[in-house]
């Protein structure tokens, strides 16, 4: 521990705390633009200058190491001085004219900077220069005119998103932030996962989804979980009048303030129509209903067919909802057809593994974070799941190596170390080659299985030639902390071969062993993992039968379409129109993620809770409402305990709630 | 005593400031009470007295020699010079225009606008005041008292008249500090 004196205050820190680090965790307000807590602090702004005693001049306390014994004043007549020049200089070296700025009048940290140290006017004008302006993104605007240079969105840009998307150009008061080498936004590298407009201080980075909707201090802030994916990031959902005005990360959870598009920017940009009451067919036609009028229709057509009925659910519900679900379907109902959405394609293969091995065999998310290593086997994380390629292109350039096995083209193939494209379908090939090139070359960590394959036999199925696996093979061995990430691509096909090898390979490179684990699939939607444990994740197969499908406010594919479009009799639980709701014969309409309340169960295992943020229109159910609703009207008693139903199976990765 | 005397003026504004100083209501009888109201845009005396006053308010940028006439008057007429509004304190929303120059704001305005005929042109008469830069009221004469907004709040007018009109300098700081 460091003792230090801020301000006459004994203050005691661990080692490596900035000095302005020090007096936020005491409550000692020292101003500063462009140190931000979750970003490496740079030192720009010159907002943060302390005086420390035995120092000839004032120095910036976010750059500065606390040591033992430091004498630290803050508030100083000079420093008061110091500031108000620094303020006036940034005021004047660009168009930070209040009035006509969105983030005026509580939002603008400059501002706010200039209030707190009373300025009425700055004592020297711009020098009107026109700065470009870049309004080529279609989520948000950099207003370069605004800008005081801070760099928080470059360091967003490289820290949070790892995508080095942003910069700067020119020199001095020249300099400008561009995208790539000064390209538009709209046509760069950039992910538009948003998190620069989180941390501008400024209206440099104007949203354009929550621009003029009000400022932060009109907006309510409940705390949520994205819907997005199985990562299960935490954001902070804000709302006005019942409508959500923006998304932001949330810096409390794990993914420390980092979202992607599909959490930040999609979920306001929904075009789909909302169904906004029952609907029956009525001589072939989709008709208004009342929910009475519903729930006995639905009674005279599934009862007949009792144990007859497939029934599938969106991996998006709650836990609560899918337990529901089945509790309806499986103990209620006698269905033998219960599955979700999703079929168990990112789930089933791992999970029977699991359940054969009888213990977990995956790690958490912080192992990837920490990893010097990452083996990525079937899953671009750059169209799903893309937290958790960020979490691994941050640390690239640390020296993290990353090797992908991809027969298809993946969008971080331009990253990786090396690249491996063998023949489609041969994944277990490749995991078995590379295991071979491991022990071939001495490196083996762990017990080498006696099943193991030939090298040239291995190459010889993917396809791949001897000199890229031994050199993937030789990054994996030698690296102290390597992870295997695997998805879809490797456990669609069902393939038990391909997880036997993904283990052993996993062994054989130490990524895991008695104390730590290597493996992380990515999974599916929000609730993938729950609904593998509640055992919905079998193919579905429709004969003769009526079907129910809880899709919730999930997207529909087509392949699903086509399946159910001939049932006999097809019940649709569904927030949005859709080709399903099309062929439906009867309609529920049900609430969207942000309507209801319930819990998702990450890809790591880690159990969070999702508070309903707006309300939902008077003739929409939540999901959970829908599946009490229905299962009262067919008799059946619910005696659902959904957390005990999550411990039936033994899970894939250890669960933890929170 | 007698009651300090107050005269206001404005120059490149949108008269916005002043309307929000009649926003202040009723309280205006009790600043007509404690002050002598002179010469002001919305009173019928337009210029400040010769003999002086004691405090005087300009609303408004300096964009033309016309504003800068009227700066330099009620400078030197004032003992106590108030910048009043954003566009006085800081330039506001007409010197935008600083940055894309005079000439083509006016080009733009009186020419290519969309609402112009093809008979626009840039009025050109030798008595016209003639344009420059919008600057602060602080770079052409110096001021005293710089009261941001835009416009200013009611009840931060109501402040500065009153303590101003009963001898003391107001202090914009927290509650009364705001730029827009």
């Amino acid at each position: 521990m460091i003792n230090l004196t801020i301000n006459g205050k004994q203050i005691e820190v661990t080692e490596g705390t900035t000095v302005l680090n020090a007096a936020r965790q005491n409550g000692i307000k020292i101003p500063t633009l462009c140190d931000h807590p979750n970003l490496t602090p740079y030192g720009g702004c010159r907002l943060c200058m302390v005086e420390v005693k035995g120092m000839r001049v004032p120095i910036a306390s976010c750059t500065l190491s606390a040591a033992n014994g430091m004498v630290i004043e803050t508030d100083t007549a000079p420093l008061k001085k110091s500031r108000n020049v620094v303020l006036a200089l940034l005021f004047s070296e660009r168009n930070h004219f209040c009035p006509f700025c969105q983030v005026s009048g509580g939002d603008c940290e400059l501002q706010n900077a200039a209030y707190d140290e009373n300025m009425t006017h700055w004592p020297m004008q711009p020098q009107w220069t026109n700065f470009p302006v870049d309004t080529s993104h279609p989520n948000f605007i950099l207003d370069n005119n605004r800008c005081i240079l801070c760099r928080r969105c470059i360091r967003a840009c490289a820290e949070m998103s790892g995508n080095f998307t942003l910069g700067v150009e020119e020199r001095g008061a020249a300099t400008i932030v561009v995208a790539d080498t000064n390209v538009p936004l709209g046509q760069s590298t950039c992910v538009s996962c948003g998190s620069c407009v989180q941390v501008c201080p400024t209206g440099a980075i104007i949203d354009r989804q929550s621009a003029y909707l009000g400022h932060d201090k009109n907006l309510t802030v409940t705390r949520s979980i994205c819907h997005g994916c199985s990562l299960g990031c935490g954001i902070l959902v804000h709302t006005r009048d019942n409508r959500i005005v923006k998304i932001t990360g949330d810096y409390e959870n794990e993914n420390a303030g980092t979202l992607c598009k599909s959490g930040r920017f999609l979920p306001l940009d929904e075009r789909r129509v909302r169904l906004t009451t029952p609907l029956k067919r009525v001589a072939g036609q989709l008709t208004a209903t009342s929910w009475e009028d519903a729930l006995v229709t639905l009674s005279e057509n599934l009862t007949p067919s009792k144990g007859k009925i497939a029934a599938l659910a969106s991996t998006r519900l709650s836990v609560e909802a899918l337990s529901a679900f089945k509790a309806l379907f499986v103990d209620g109902l006698k269905s033998k057809m219960v599955t979700s959405v999703e079929e168990g394609r990112p789930t089933a293969l791992q999970s029977a593994y699991a359940e054969q091995n009888g213990s977990s065999i995956e790690g958490k998310l912080d192992t990837l974070r920490t990893s010097d290593c990452v083996l990525l086997v079937g899953a671009d994380l750059t169209t799903t799941h893309e937290v958790a390629g960020f979490y691994i292109k941050r640390n690239l350039p640390k020296g993290t190596r990353l090797i992908i096995v991809d027969p298809n083209e993946n969008g971080m193939d331009a990253l990786a170390n090396i690249n491996l494209k063998p023949r489609a379908g041969t994944d277990a090939a490749v995991l078995g080659a590379l295991e071979a090139a491991v022990v071939k070359d001495g490196l083996a960590r762990g017990a080498v299985d006696e099943n193991i394959v030939s090298l040239h036999a291995a190459l010889d199925i993917c396809e791949l030639n001897a000199e890229d696996v031994t050199d993937a093979a030789r990054m994996l061995a030698e690296a102290v902390a390597p992870i295997i990430v695997y998805g879809k691509g490797l456990t669609a096909a069902g393939n038990p071969g391909a997880m036997d090898a993904l283990v052993r390979l996993a062994n054989v490179i130490g990524a895991s062993d008695s104390e730590r684990k290597g493996l992380l699939s990515v999974k599916g939607e929000a609730n993938s993992l729950a609904a593998s444990l509640l055992g919905m994740e079998n193919q579905l197969e429709v004969r003769d039968e009526a079907v129910y499908v809880a899709v919730g406010d999930d997207y529909v594919s087509k392949r699903l379409v086509e399946k159910l479009a001939n049932a006999p009799y097809l019940v649709v639980q569904a927030s949005y129109e859709s080709a399903l709701t099309e062929c439906a014969d009867l309609v529920l309409p049900v609430s969207i993620w942000s309507e209801e309340a319930g819990h998702l169960l990450n890809a790591e295992g880690r159990l969070q809770f999702a508070e309903a943020v707006i309300t939902a229109s008077e003739n929409v159910k939540s999901n959970l409402d829908v599946l009490n609703t229905v299962a009262r009207e067919l008799n059946v008693t619910l005696n659902d305990d959904w957390r005990a139903a999550l411990t039936k199976r033994t899970s894939v990765v250890e669960l933890e709630s929170k | 005593m007698t009651k300090p005397k107050i005269s206001s003026d404005w120059m490149a504004g949108c008269s916005g400031c002043h309307m929000s100083l009649l926003d202040i209501d009723e309280r205006l009888l009790e600043i007509a009470e404690l002050a002598d109201i002179r010469a002001t845009p919305i009173t019928d005396l337009k210029e400040p007295d010769e003999s002086g006053v004691d405090v005087g308010i300009l609303e408004g940028g300096v964009n033309n020699s016309s504003n800068e006439e009227v700066a330099h008057r009620m400078r030197s007429r004032c003992k106590i010079l108030v910048a009043f509004g954003d566009c006085a304190v800081f330039g506001g929303v007409p010197a935008l225009r600083n940055m894309c120059g005079t000439q083509e704001a006016l080009q733009r305005a009186y020419v290519d606008a969309e609402s112009n005929d093809d008979k626009g042109f840039i009025p050109s008469d030798p008595e016209l005041a003639v344009m420059s830069n919008v600057r602060a009221l602080h770079e052409v004469v110096p001021v005293d008292l710089h009261v941001p907004g835009c416009p200013p709040d009611p009840d931060v007018i109501y402040y500065v008249l009153k303590e101003l009109a009963e001898g003391r300098m107001p202090e914009i700081k927290d509650e009364n500090l705001h730029w827009h």
